[in-house]
């Protein structure tokens, strides 16, 4: 159990529900909308736990709609929760104290904060006399984080020239220049090419590493979170339906080990389909899909069976998983339906 | 949904819909002007709220010319007259109240506005892939918000000249009735295409709303909006008469009031009926000009 | 401070980067303002005053017009844009910066922006009240000038409490186009003398526009002390000039409670 000043974030029963206007189709519709607006009740987020220790680099991760932003908007004091509580470095935070606005900060990557027409430098200084840093402090920070991230010479160009990548590294800059305690970043990866992200997560990386800051992060890129976060939170529906280790949702959701198996010559590739969902063939080489529990069962069988040249065991990919547990967390009710190949009759 | 692409969608639905052979052009096209109609209509429609205060809200300034004219002519009333250049305090109201009708027909909010948004963000492109008309297309469009705006507009309007009746003399003759109808149909279409052909400008230069700004200001001063034209003195006078924006305003209110009448009314109305020709054909030119330039350039 | 004198500065180089544009909508505002001066001269061709024994005769007026505009084009310059942008913030989510920023909310999104396009008007409006002062061969002392500056900053705080009140709505609202209508419409009523409001039809609103939505007072009340005829001679006059400090304050306050209210209902959309 980690003492309270070890802790940077908790929330408990964390809830926000919202009401929209739901728009009908067509003529009809729109002419009754102008007498009677129907509305529909949002669950966002219905009752998040959780606990954040000091240093600590979280992922939270979701389909889109899950409400990992939304909590990160909780967090940040930007919205009010319908019901719950939450401190974070001991605020309450939609109080919005300036206290602990300073200690944060905020990444965003579908939404910038840097004066379009304006290069960075002068965001920056709007900064430094919003946050109050002191002049030698800012410029040190200043220096040191886009000598970091290679950005130095774009200071001094009008934001709106620069392209994505570069636009997200000086957002960094900019919510990093008051050295916060907390940092949270919503997709901040979003929509750039392989080496901007790359140089990203190396910079998040290493500043983290350097810093011990703690770091909230919500992406849908995997790389970004196996890079970076030892501690996955997954959260489906509102819900957090996951709390660890990444490679532990492969143990936890995964009802399937992948066997592949090389055949000897000769072997009749289709026979291998009853021990298991095939994944793929490609004669000699045999990938199938088999339950858990079954697993050492159908080893032996196949082995008994068949003239087997090699034969390994894996779990599958974890995308493949992550995939598989956003979906049926998601709609519980249909999981029963379709032929999704998660589905598996033996264990249904 | 933008309106055009909601056209889109709904176009290529008829599309499949009509019947290849049999139906026509004609009725193609008739579908598809009602589909855009209808479209339009419905977006109108959606924000109510916006509806209803809208065309409250236009009612407002009227009260405060109402009294500022009444103040104006009390003290006019001191120095010994009760007329300003033979508008008497009822007949400068009533003519104000008139203009509002005027401009409810031939003020085209956001039309140039939009155009020149339309052209610089490339959304233009569409309509030069498709097989609809840019011109025709938001001329039915502004048919549709137009028609919708009457609709909601009447109960205030009737409210309003109901509640200002005392400002008139009681109807004019059929025949006069009939010229101001014709006068207040042929401003909205000089309105619009006008105004259409400043947005169109925007082919050329593509800040254009400073440009909007100064004809929207012109055409509101020229028209006689903030006051009847006759008011003017002599220079300016003749400059207002050769200009078109007399026709957007004024003129329609003029008749009514009976201010124009026997051959002067006629021969208004057949220049009204020119400078629409006029604009409608500037209009053209210019778009198909534009559309040269544009591709020319490569949008 | 420093803060805003930043705000200000990024916006004018901003503003500056553009300047043929700047300078073509600074000419079609002082457009707008010579067609409105020609209205009233045109108007003044015909009658001594308006309405008759008020003592607004053609330069009274005309430095009741140079006041409007004076603070119209303040509240123009500095808060409409503003305004603008926080109810744009509002619709697509980008007030989170604001928020998560370790400063006032309010004060930070009042300042930031600047629109140097009405600014023109300013000076059209100083030019004019000197020029009309100067056809009226009278100097005001300097306490007549102080209260008139004093108040004329109230009519300012009150209009920018009436537009970022307005602005605050589209946490609710959505859209906002009809809140820059009627933000219009309002303001029309201030830009006339109180005393053409008379009679059946015009003392209710006169009371209205005075007392519930003290927009009257904006422009009334300080000209009331450079304009000789309507100098506040007795201790009733002071009544007007009282009241509209207390407006003032109701307006600001009433604005900090509608602007916390919509910051707490709030809900970031994400684009």
């Amino acid at each position: 159990m980690p003492t309270s000043a070890m802790i940077a974030i908790e929330a408990y029963g964390l809830t926000k529900h919202y009401r929209v206007y739901q728009k009908g189709e067509g003529l009809w519709a729109s002419l009754r909308g102008l007498l009677r607006r129907r509305y529909r009740l949002i669950e966002a987020v219905c009752g998040i736990d959780l606990q954040v220790e000091r240093g600590e680099f979280v992922a939270f991760l979701g389909p889109n709609g899950a409400g990992k932003t939304t909590t990160l908007k909780l967090l940040t004091g930007i919205i009010t929760p319908t019901a719950g509580t939450a401190r974070v470095l001991g605020h309450i935070p939609w109080r919005r104290e300036n206290a602990y606005r300073r200690r944060f900060a905020l990444v965003m990557g579908q939404k910038n904060q840097l004066w379009w027409d304006l290069p960075a430098a002068d965001s920056f200084r709007l900064h430094q006399q919003i946050y109050g840093i002191e002049r030698k402090q800012f410029e040190r920070t200043r220096d040191e984080l886009t000598a970091l991230l290679g950005v130095r010479e774009l200071l001094d160009r009008p934001v709106r020239e620069l392209s994505l990548g570069e636009r997200m590294k000086l957002e960094l800059v900019a919510a990093l220049l008051h050295r916060p305690e907390v940092l949270f970043l919503d997709e901040p990866t979003i929509g750039l090419d392989v080496v901007a992200q790359y140089n990203i997560q190396q910079f998040l990386k290493y500043y983290q590493e350097e810093n011990r800051t703690t770091v909230i992060l919500t992406s849908h890129y995997m790389k970004d979170v196996a890079a970076l976060c030892r501690r996955v939170v997954v959260i489906v529906a509102g819900r957090i339906v996951y709390d660890g280790s990444l490679s532990g949702i492969v143990d936890r959701f995964s009802r399937y080990k992948v066997v592949t198996v090389v055949l000897g010559n000769g072997q009749p590739v289709p026979s291998l389909a009853r021990f298991g969902e095939l994944v793929s063939s490609q004669a000699p080489r045999v990938k199938i899909r088999v339950p858990r529990p079954q697993v050492t069962e159908t080893i032996a069988s196949i082995l008994r069976e068949h003239a087997v040249q090699d034969l390994s065991v894996e779990d599958p990919p974890l995308e493949e998983v992550i995939v598989e547990v956003f979906s049926q967390a998601a709609c519980p009710q249909s999981t029963t339906r379709g032929e999704a190949p998660a589905e598996n009759p033996a264990t249904a | 949904m933008r309106p055009a692409e909601a056209i889109e969608k709904r176009g290529k639905f008829f599309a499949r819909r009509l019947p290849r052979a049999g139906g026509g052009f004609l009725y193609r096209r008739l579908a598809l002007w009602l589909t855009i109609l209808q479209l339009s209509i419905q977006e109108r429609i959606i924000y109510r709220g916006e509806f209803f205060l809208g065309a409250l809200m236009r009612f407002l300034p009227i009260v405060t010319q109402i009294l500022l004219w009444a103040a104006i002519f009390e003290a006019v009333g001191t120095v010994g007259r009760a007329e300003i250049q033979g508008y008497s305090y009822r007949q400068v109201v009533a003519y104000y109240l008139l203009t509002m009708i005027s401009r409810a027909f031939s003020s085209m909010p956001g039309l140039a506005s939009g155009i020149a948004r339309d052209i610089r963000d490339g959304t233009i492109k569409k309509y030069l892939v498709q097989p609809v008309d840019l011109l025709g297309f938001l001329l039915l469009h502004r048919i549709a918000h137009k028609l919708v705006y009457y609709v909601m507009a009447l109960g205030p309007f009737v409210l309003l000249f109901y509640l200002c009746q005392g400002f008139f003399d009681g109807w004019p003759a059929p025949e006069v009735m009939a010229a101001y109808v014709a006068s207040l149909v042929l401003a909205f279409l000089l309105g619009f295409y006008l105004e259409a052909t400043i947005g169109l400008i925007g082919f050329w230069f593509l800040e254009v709303s400073s440009l909007i700004f100064v004809f929207l200001l012109l055409s509101f001063f020229f028209s006689g909006h903030m006051f009847p034209l006759d008011m003017l003195p002599i220079p300016w006078r003749e400059m207002v008469a050769v200009l078109p924006f007399q026709y957007l305003a004024y003129f329609p209110s003029a008749i009514f009031l009976g201010k124009v009448s026997g051959e002067d009314l006629w021969t208004g109305l057949a220049a009204q009926a020119i400078w629409t020709l006029v604009a409608f054909i500037l209009a053209r030119i210019v778009f198909r000009l534009g559309l040269r330039h544009y591709s020319g350039f490569g949008g | 401070m420093a803060v805003v004198w930043t705000f200000a500065r990024n916006s004018v180089i901003r503003e500056m980067m553009f300047r043929t544009n700047f300078l073509v909508e600074t000419l079609a505002s002082m457009l707008w303002v010579g067609a409105n001066i020609g209205f009233y001269l045109l108007i003044f061709q015909y009658t001594p005053s308006i309405g008759a024994g008020t003592g607004w005769g053609r330069y009274e007026f005309f430095i009741f017009l140079a006041t409007s505009l004076m603070i119209n084009s303040i509240v123009h310059t500095i808060f409409m844009p503003n305004a603008d942008l926080l109810s744009e913030r509002i619709r697509t989510g980008l007030l989170d910066f604001v928020l998560v920023k370790p400063m006032d909310t309010q004060l930070l999104v009042s300042f930031e922006r600047l629109d140097l396009s009405t600014a023109g008007n300013f000076l059209v409006g100083v030019v004019l009240l000197l020029f009309s002062l100067a056809q009226l061969g009278w100097t005001p002392g300097l306490v007549p000038i102080a209260l008139y500056l004093f108040y004329v900053l109230c009519g300012v705080a009150i209009l920018y409490s009436f537009m970022f009140s307005l602005a605050a709505t589209t946490v609710w609202l959505g859209r906002n186009q009809t809140l820059y209508d009627f933000w219009f419409y309002l303001t029309i009523f201030g830009r006339y003398p109180m005393e053409i409001y008379r009679g059946t039809l015009g003392t209710p609103l006169r009371l209205l526009f005075t007392y519930l939505l003290p927009i009257l007072v904006v422009v009334n009340v300080p000209v009331r002390f450079l304009v000789r005829p309507l100098y506040p001679q007795s201790a009733a006059d002071w009544l007007l000039p009282g009241f509209a400090l207390l407006a003032t304050l109701v307006c600001l306050w009433t604005c900090r409670r509608v602007f916390t209210a919509a910051i707490e209902s709030y809900r970031s959309a994400s684009s």
